[in-house]
């Protein structure tokens, strides 16, 4: 009976300690500045991240060779961005991008080195959460009822008449 | 009571598995269900059936896509080896939607000219690697592309 | 006192278990942390590894259900028939999860939580089938005929299993086609990995929860007979004398 338990919180923390440990891992990797903090920010050479999304009819150069310049828009902050870097493969116009770099403070232009993945990790914590949660308590539910079932069977009460049979009680 | 309920019961249960596998069996079995038409299939349309909803899939054509900042939409062409159509949407397109990808486009073929969408769906091919595979050009035995279209 | 095969269960099914809390850790952790993103899809191909193996054991829990229904109507042993109940209700579960995460990897993707894909609505139906199973075999007052009512259903509904698994193939669709098939494997090592390993895993978390499952009802018929010789003794020793 207690050994259930042990084993159960055992479990569970492993699986809160797994979330956690994802959970900060993301917000390390994922989080991002917005384009108006960037502009109005003093100028640093750390790199910072930027999302926002490419303007229509800005995107030019050689993409393949990952070069290019674009505008990024971000509500109503537009920011040109000079890129320079590994190829783009899923670049194009219209499109929400994670940019890795700096703000020019002379230009006023992103110079960016590197793109990011887009933080949408949203979607994939609430599959993985529905998932794990929903079939641990299923499972336990189930464990315990058959830990209570198997009690039962052996408990000698059973073989005891609990209701009169004629109804004399009832 | 409760068995003429239950019997009820039953009979709906029994009802509605029935009705869900011959829809499977008499819908999917013959050729009926078309989840999506082809380019060569719009521009055979009639004028009838300009104004009919349809999906249509097929691949983005490389270099046709072009987007405009007011109202924000896009135009692209759409292809399945054989034929190509116009498409024309207004809105931000999916984020996975890509020239030289597949897209499944919901709308009409209006006035014989040009696809009006109102819904782009971006449809994924089924190999999955790391970006540095990619760029080292690695290439996974996927099916082809257009034979996804007219299996 | 309790059936061979039960009390084999109830001495074999922790290593089931186990092995499955295993896999599921390392998948997790590996899914979670070491492997690295798509490069198409980025972050969201980690959605991949709850739903694929969800969707690929609810249909193995399916032909278990199919293949345990023909040999229950030919042996009618009633222990087989709680077999064939267990895995219905964990495929049932497995079925809705995976479409509900389906549906999730689905709305950042494709751009759409639901569309009438081939795919998806034959998937569907598997859930209509095994609630339909699972409502017979409620509804019906008679345990022994409502079981052979629910295998006829469950071997009928086995119609589905080939159109599911085919029907990226045979129609147009917007779910992709299999990454397993005669072309090969299109999934690289770093995400074939945690995908293998959640998969083993979901193969033996179901194999535990229908052990756990099937003994459940097996108890509960146990008991209920039990109850049911106990009030028919009692009676008989008053009325008797």
């Amino acid at each position: 009976m207690t050994g259930f338990y042990v084993r159960w919180a055992i479990m569970v923390g492993g699986l809160i300690l797994l979330a956690l440990m994802t959970f900060q891992q993301y917000q390390r990797d994922l989080s991002t500045i917005s384009l108006a903090t960037v502009l109005n920010s003093p100028a640093t050479s750390k790199p910072v991240r930027i999302q926002g999304m490419v303007k229509s009819g800005t995107l030019s150069g050689a993409v393949d060779q990952g070069q290019a310049t674009f505008e990024l828009i971000d509500g109503p902050t537009t920011l040109p961005v000079e890129y320079a870097g590994p190829p783009l493969e899923n670049i194009r116009e219209l499109k929400t991008m994670v940019l890795i770099g700096h703000l020019d403070p002379a230009t006023k232009t992103f110079k960016a080195k590197d793109t990011a993945l887009i933080n949408n990790f949203g979607f994939v914590a609430a599959a993985y959460l529905l998932t794990v949660i929903s079939i641990c308590w299923v499972l336990f539910a189930m464990s315990q009822r058959v830990m209570v079932l198997f009690k039962e069977i052996k408990d000698e009460k059973l073989y005891e008449p609990e209701i009169d049979p004629l109804g004399h009680n009832k | 009571m409760a068995t003429t309920n239950k019997k009820v019961a039953i009979i709906v249960s029994i009802l509605l598995i029935a009705g869900s596998l011959g829809y499977l069996a008499l819908g999917n079995f013959g050729e009926n269900i078309v989840y999506f038409v082809t380019p060569s299939e719009v521009k055979a349309f009639t004028p009838e059936t300009y104004t009919k909803k349809v999906r249509v899939g097929g691949m983005v054509v490389k270099g046709s896509l072009k987007t405009q900042p007011e109202p924000v939409g896009l135009t692209f062409e759409l292809t399945d080896g054989a034929a190509t159509i116009p498409v024309a949407f207004q809105g931000i397109p999916p984020d996975l939607f890509k020239e030289g990808q597949g897209a499944v486009v919901e709308g009409q073929w209006n006035d014989g000219q040009t696809f009006r969408s109102t819904m782009i769906m971006a449809k994924h091919s089924e190999d999955y690697m790391p970006m540095e595979l990619k760029r080292a050009g690695v290439e996974l035995p996927k099916k082809d592309f257009m034979k996804t279209l007219d299996p | 006192m309790l059936n061979r095969f039960i009390r084999w269960i109830q001495r074999y099914k922790g290593w089931f278990g186990g092995a499955a809390a295993v896999c599921i850790f390392l998948g997790l952790y590996i899914g979670l942390f070491a492997s690295p993103p798509d490069y198409y899809q980025g972050e969201l191909v980690r959605i991949m590894y709850v739903h694929v193996p969800l969707a690929h054991t609810s249909t193995l829990a399916y032909s278990v259900l199919f293949f345990g229904s023909i040999w229950y109507l030919w042996k009618r042993d009633p222990l087989v028939d709680n077999a064939c109940q267990a895995s219905a209700g964990i495929c049932a579960l497995f079925t809705a999860l995976a479409l509900i995460t389906g549906s999730i990897w689905a709305k950042p993707t494709w751009n759409t939580w639901w569309t009438w894909d081939p795919r998806l609505v034959s998937f569907s139906v598997l859930l209509l089938i095994l609630g339909g199973y699972l409502m017979l075999r409620k509804l019906v007052d008679d345990p022994e005929r409502g079981g052979r009512y629910a295998a006829i259903l469950a071997i009928v509904g086995g119609i589905d299993l080939p159109i599911i698994k085919f029907s990226v193939e045979w129609w147009r669709t917007l779910h992709q086609p299999m990454s397993f098939s005669t072309r090969g494997v299109a999934i690289s090592d770093d995400i074939l990995i945690p995908l293998t390993l959640m998969s083993i895993g979901a193969w033996l978390l179901f194999a535990y929860m229908v052990m756990v499952r099937t003994q459940i009802l097996y108890l509960t018929d146990l008991l209920h007979a039990k109850k049911g010789r106990l009030f028919s003794q009692t009676h008989f020793s008053q009325t008797s004398p």
